[in-house]
């Protein structure tokens, strides 16, 4: 069953888990483990917003380890992962015959979080309804049980976090505008990866430190593949390299991390822009012809340059194109070629 | 933005003021360390190969100056090799931009960087708001 399934998954990460902390130096994070701090000292509600990936979580757990509440649970929930019709009784509990299959009473995850802190990931993703009755948890301090008309004080510090402008979704509808008020009193954000791109090199040896310890074995990376993860743009952030790492350790059988090692997407550099697919496919809506064409057009221009050399005649050669039409073409498209290098590139 | 060509920093100057930028043109090292001393701006955009003070030299001396030193800089170079992104990492530069280079994915470099620092300027109003409140007000919610 799935509540079960997310309780037991979630149990052993209530104890501080010291291989969760924020890494990184660069002023950004700097400032915000500052403010982290500041945030403990306070028990106000916190809404974290970041890219997934990013580390939300982490903060969550470095507010609650820094807080009054820290020898109590910190109770992570996924919001998005929790089916609709089961999340009341997740989060607050149920008695029992409160609905089919509610064979015993139960408690929800607020009463785990009494006295500690509950992480609302994905808050976005909360239904309407449940929104409404968070906003009477944080506005009354009491939680009713599934099938209850009992209301049972609970002391939780809520953390929720969001991975989407939660503001557009109060906009749509989507979200309570009231509940969202309440949330955002303490306001925290996370940069994604590759905004912080100079602590790629330090959480990279935090990882290669901590899978040393975890699977035994020496390994290191030379300096021209961190080169290339230095440079990828990380659309899954810390958690991405975190995994790509533990791959690589896990797959491999000598102790350098080298290249060729290395996935294809990241070898060739700059995916972020290059991968977002051009959509080939005339949907309801219609598209921009002329706006695809376009972006066709300066990709290959780009990988015409890229693979000629920098040369803009081999490169119009590439594409089957007169000098004079590529460099047309190449105005229009906007790259911008140095002039250092003179006339081939 | 820093070049020491004028082509190409008057093509550059113009296609970031395209995208809504405000920049100022610097055509040295030398030039671009008094101006960043004078103004600091959001973000440096500096070509690596220079006459006399090459790019990776006047990183040293922004990082060298506590006025300068954590004013993100982009890198744009024509050098496209592992030895000038490694030197780039090593002197924890923002980002790295190969000529030649794609105004969108220029102004997107921009951006990331402009977001970062925005990132930094809402957790500092939050920071700022918690001091000037009750020294440690545990009103709850």
């Amino acid at each position: 069953m799935a509540v079960a399934s997310q309780l037991s998954t979630a149990e052993p990460a209530w104890q501080s888990a010291p291989e969760h902390t924020l890494i990184g130096a660069h002023p950004t994070i700097v400032k915000l483990r500052a403010l982290i701090e500041r945030v403990a000292a306070t028990d106000t509600t916190v809404l974290i917003t970041g890219e997934s990936g990013s580390g939300k979580e982490i903060v969550a757990r470095e507010i609650h380890g820094l807080s009054r509440r820290s020898s109590r649970n910190f109770v992570p929930v996924n919001c998005a992962a929790i089916p609709n019709e089961l999340m009341e009784s997740e989060m607050f509990g149920h008695q029992r015959g409160a609905f089919t299959g509610a064979a015993l009473p139960r408690h929800g995850l607020f009463s785990l979080a009494d006295r500690g802190t509950i992480f609302l990931d994905e808050i976005s993703e909360m239904p309407l309804q449940l929104q409404a009755k968070l906003l009477r948890v944080l506005e009354d301090g009491v939680v009713r049980a599934v099938g209850s008309d009992r209301a049972v004080r609970v002391d939780a510090r809520i953390i929720a976090a969001t991975n989407t402008d939660l503001m557009a979704a109060v906009k749509k509808g989507k979200f309570r505008e009231d509940l969202f008020y309440r949330l955002q009193v303490v306001p925290v954000v996370v940069p994604p990866l590759r905004e912080r791109r100079s602590d790629i090199p330090l959480l990279v040896d935090f990882f290669l430190d901590r899978n040393r310890e975890r699977f035994g074995g020496q390994w290191s990376i030379t300096r021209e593949a961190m080169v290339h993860l230095w440079s990828y743009d990380w659309p899954g952030n810390v958690r991405e390299l975190e995994n790509l790492l533990e791959r690589l350790v896990i797959l491999n059988e000598g102790p350098v991390i080298d290249v060729e090692m290395l996935p294809e997407n990241l070898k060739n550099g700059r995916c972020h822009l290059a991968e977002a697919p051009i959509a080939a496919e005339l949907g309801e809506s219609g598209v921009d012809l002329n706006a695809l064409v376009r972006e066709l057009e300066g990709r290959m221009i780009n990988e015409a340059l890229k693979l000629a050399g920098g040369n803009k005649q081999a490169a119009a050669r590439l594409l089957g194109l007169k000098r004079t039409t590529f460099s047309a073409k190449l105005r229009r498209c906007g790259v911008i070629t140095s002039g250092n290098d003179g006339e081939s590139a | 933005m820093v070049d020491d060509d004028p082509d190409t920093l008057a093509i550059l100057v113009r296609y970031i003021r395209r995208e809504g930028f405000t920049v100022t043109q610097a055509c040295s090292g030398t030039e671009c360390l008094r101006l960043a001393q004078q103004h600091p701006p959001d973000v440096i955009l500096l070509d690596l190969m220079m006459p006399e003070m090459d790019g990776f030299a006047v990183r040293r001396a922004l990082m060298a100056d506590p006025g300068t030193a954590e004013i993100p800089v982009i890198m744009l170079t024509a050098r496209d090799d592992v030895e000038a992104r490694a030197q780039g990492m090593e002197l924890g530069v923002s980002d790295f931009i190969a000529k030649p280079i794609v105004r969108r994915e220029l102004a997107e470099r921009i951006h990331a960087q402009l977001d970062m620092l925005a990132a930094d300027r809402a957790n500092f109003a939050t920071l700022d708001q918690l001091n000037r409140s009750k020294p440690n007000g545990s009103k709850k919610g």
